[in-house]
């Protein structure tokens, strides 16, 4: 497995991971926290403070690689933070960047035709 | 694994950072001995041209401005909001003592991010690396080298056969004619 694929394995790991969780703190914690049970919030919190930390980083290194532009490296960077974006922003990426980024290194024995 | 190449860049950003005043003229333009450059294909119809004086000149431009002034703001915002949770682990939320340390992290990774950027544009703009922009003429704003060098056939390693060249170029033929139409105004 070349360098490219592995950052984006190891970025498309992360932003499912982290989505996931993110959606288990908003969705699940938050209301728990407002009804009084503060516990959940607060452990998912720590998980998705952890999480993010590594996700931003390998975010980081696949936009290096892709040598991507400003704007979209920083909403890839900002992604974790909001509920659900990571999954919209991880299709937008593979579709926009990752998909011809790869074409290259990857001779398709069956290459799509057009119609 | 990714914390290693992740802290080797850092360490470069880190002595990177230009200081407009160490900017070589723009006279030692290209040089020719950083290897094959995939930059002498067609030029970008617009954006500034390197040539156009001193190279630091592009930092004052007003998206440049923007993003300093982004990275300004968020820095210290996150200084600030590392600084708000101390008070708080202090005063015996121990869930605060996390963020604690996490909001300066994330400071840090902005200086870095920012940092590298202009590293990254002053190479450019010195010749030392190719422009992205080059490609600007195929391809959708905000692809860069990486997949540029698909459409161009850059950097197969001969492995690719004709049928798909052709089809890459009909591809890249399809970007130029639609490259206006809900086109992303990528930063750069």
């Amino acid at each position: 497995m070349n360098v490219v694929k592995a950052a984006v394995l190891r970025y498309r790991v992360m932003a499912y991971v982290t989505g996931v969780v993110l959606i288990v703190l908003c969705f699940v914690g938050i209301p728990l926290q407002v009804a009084g049970k503060p516990a959940v919030a607060n452990d998912v919190g720590v998980v998705h403070g952890i999480l993010y930390i590594i996700y931003l980083i390998n975010a980081w290194i696949l936009s290096r690689k892709l040598k991507l532009e400003n704007k979209p490296t920083v909403i890839m960077l900002l992604a974790g933070t909001v509920p659900i974006m990571t999954f919209i922003v991880e299709r937008w990426i593979s579709r926009r960047f990752i998909a011809p980024a790869l074409a290259s290194q990857v001779p398709a024995p069956e290459p799509v035709r057009p119609g | 694994m990714s914390f290693g190449v992740t802290l080797h860049g850092m360490e470069n950003a880190g002595t990177a950072a230009p200081s407009p005043g160490a900017v070589p003229s723009p006279s030692s333009g290209p040089s020719p001995s950083s290897g094959p450059s995939p930059s002498s294909g067609p030029s970008p119809s617009s954006g500034p041209s390197p040539s156009s004086g001193p190279v630091w000149r592009f930092l004052i431009q007003p998206r440049w401005l923007g993003w300093h002034l982004l990275m300004v703001v968020s820095f210290w915002g996150m200084l600030w909001l590392g600084d708000w949770q101390f008070h708080r682990a202090l005063s015996g939320n121990a869930l605060s003592w996390a963020y604690t340390f996490e909001w300066p992290l994330f400071a840090g990774f902005a200086v870095v991010f920012w940092a590298k950027t202009i590293r990254d544009e002053f190479r450019i703009r010195r010749g030392e690396i190719a422009d992205p922009r080059a490609m600007a003429a195929q391809l959708p704003a905000g692809m860069g080298i990486a997949q540029a060098s698909v459409v161009a056939g850059l950097d197969d390693g001969g492995d690719e056969d004709e049928e798909l060249s052709a089809y890459n170029a009909y591809l890249a033929r399809l970007n130029a004619e639609v490259k206006d139409h809900g086109r992303w105004h990528g930063l750069r």
